[in-house]
């Protein structure tokens, strides 16, 4: 199977979508002193992975399909998605992503997207990239399950100075998980959109909150 | 063991609130309260009693509850559910579908489920609202039974309003290191949630350390409380509701 070039450059830290704000939930757990090393780290990407991981990798599969009805898509992401702070988060990804998306892959497709939707989430918009790019659904599902666990593992190093090395090793050894996450997303992708999973993440969207609410007070590093 | 139980409730010409068909089946028991005349408004108020061994192995449970325009129900718990295994490692079903009509309310408040070991246990909650109609629905889960870690479950809740979706959420227990992810449920034992569509919601989400109460993207708001303990978890419930601007306006009965 050839690896799409879409996915790659939608993954790499270097692409300019401004994800680098965001720790996805590990600025709040480190400072409550509930991620120390990177076992914790691990057990907090799994967890992520196969909950709001598993949200946005099925929801970038299903637009890979570029004649979805994208408010009903943006409706069913928002119902998973309880947290304000985590819609906000998404939100915002999904903007930046698209001001660099649309300058690399331009399609009626994507103007059909933001005029329907303006400020996309960022699943849907990796989706909606990678499928004018020519992708799979398959592609999207991996390039935004690992965007789900890529963006928090490089937190954790800038905020508790983990070990870079351990850290991207633990980041490839969810290999088995971002497989099984891609695979049911590949599987599911098709569905109506209100049929889409909705694994929920209780503790990420209290942390989220959480994280918005000290961010008011205090300075933190991260967005959310 | 197969069972399907109904629950109707209508309001009158004056806005009083009759319970029209109520259909108990074992081990799922529905107990109007009677003994006085409802004011207009005045939910009818209905207890669900569920046998001591109920959902077990095996069963398939089903639940049906409708409300018609303008009227008000109360539909209340009174011991925590124990899932059980059933004898020879079947799977328990328990499906809850709720209907509201306009200008109607519903108060879902069911006592904890205790997810015990070896329970293999799935339960779905749909809402259906009419566009004016109001909800609140708790789920309080606790994962085993003290010193025991809990078996395998799967909830699903879906609340629509008008035809869109509010919420959409399924969570797993059973698998310990989801379990114990800082992201999923931080190592907890009780996970409560309340559905809260009355009225406004508040303009921010509200939180503390161990609970939070979050407006959803298109109306109706999320309390979530992780505890250690139902108490603990109900608690924190309680303090996520008190912020409800809807609830504080319009306190249900």
């Amino acid at each position: 199977m050839a690896i799409c070039t879409a996915a790659l450059v939608l993954a790499d830290s270097r692409f300019p979508g401004g994800g680098h704000a965001h720790s996805g939930g590990i600025e709040e757990v480190a400072a409550r002193g509930m991620l120390r090393d990177e076992r914790d780290l691990r057990s907090f990407l799994v967890g992520r992975l196969l909950s709001a991981g598993l949200v946005a990798a099925v929801f970038a599969a299903a637009a890979t399909d570029l004649t979805r009805d994208w408010t009903e898509l943006d409706v069913e992401f928002d119902a998973r998605t309880p947290s304000p702070a985590q819609r906000a988060a998404s939100r915002a990804q999904g903007r930046g992503t698209l001001r660099a998306g649309r300058a690399a892959w331009p399609s009626p497709a994507l103007d059909k997207l933001v005029a329907e939707v303006p400020a996309p989430h960022h699943a849907v918009t990796v989706g909606a990239l990678i499928g004018a790019a020519g992708g799979t659904p398959a592609d999207a599902a991996h390039c935004a399950g690992y965007l789900a666990v890529s963006g928090p593992a490089s937190a954790a190093v800038r905020l508790l100075g983990l070990d870079p090395f351990a850290v991207n090793a633990v980041v490839a050894g969810l290999a088995p998980e971002l497989a099984a996450v891609t695979e049911l997303s590949e599987r599911g992708h098709a569905l109506p959109a209100g049929e889409l999973p909705a694994p929920s993440s209780p503790a990420l969207d209290l942390f989220a909150e959480s994280h918005e609410r000290i961010h008011r007070q205090e300075v933190r590093l991260f967005v959310s | 063991m197969k069972a399907s139980a109904r629950l109707v409730v209508e309001a009158d010409p004056a806005g009083r609130t009759t319970v029209r068909e109520l259909a108990s089946a074992s081990p799922l028991t529905l107990l109007p309260q009677r003994g006085r005349v409802r004011r207009a408004g005045e939910p009818a108020v209905v207890h669900l009693v569920s046998s001591a061994t109920a959902p077990l192995g095996g069963d398939d449970l089903h639940l049906s509850v409708l409300v018609g325009p303008g009227a008000a129900l109360r539909l209340s718990g009174v011991a925590a559910s124990l899932a059980l295994p059933g004898h020879r490692g079947e799977p328990s079903r328990y499906t809850v579908h709720i209907e509201v009509a306009e200008g109607g309310a519903v108060q879902y408040l069911p006592e904890p489920t205790v997810i015990t070991a070896r329970a293999w246990h799935s339960a779905r909650l749909t809402v259906n609202l009419a566009a004016t109609a109001r909800v609140r629905c708790r789920e309080v889960l606790v994962l085993g039974r003290s010193g025991e870690r809990a078996g395998r479950f799967t909830g699903e809740s879906h609340v629509l309003r008008d035809g869109t979706a509010l919420l959409r959420q399924r969570i797993e227990i059973g698998d310990e290191e989801l379990f114990r992810s800082a992201a999923y449920l931080a190592g907890r034992r009780v996970l409560a949630t309340e559905t809260v569509v009355w009225g406004a919601d508040p303009e921010n989400a509200l939180s503390s350390d161990w609970w939070s109460l979050q407006p959803m993207a298109r109306g109706g708001s999320l309390a979530t409380a992780l505890a250690e303990d139902a108490v603990a978890a109900e608690q924190g419930l309680r303090a996520a509701l008190t912020g409800h601007p809807g609830l504080a306006a319009q306190a249900p009965d």
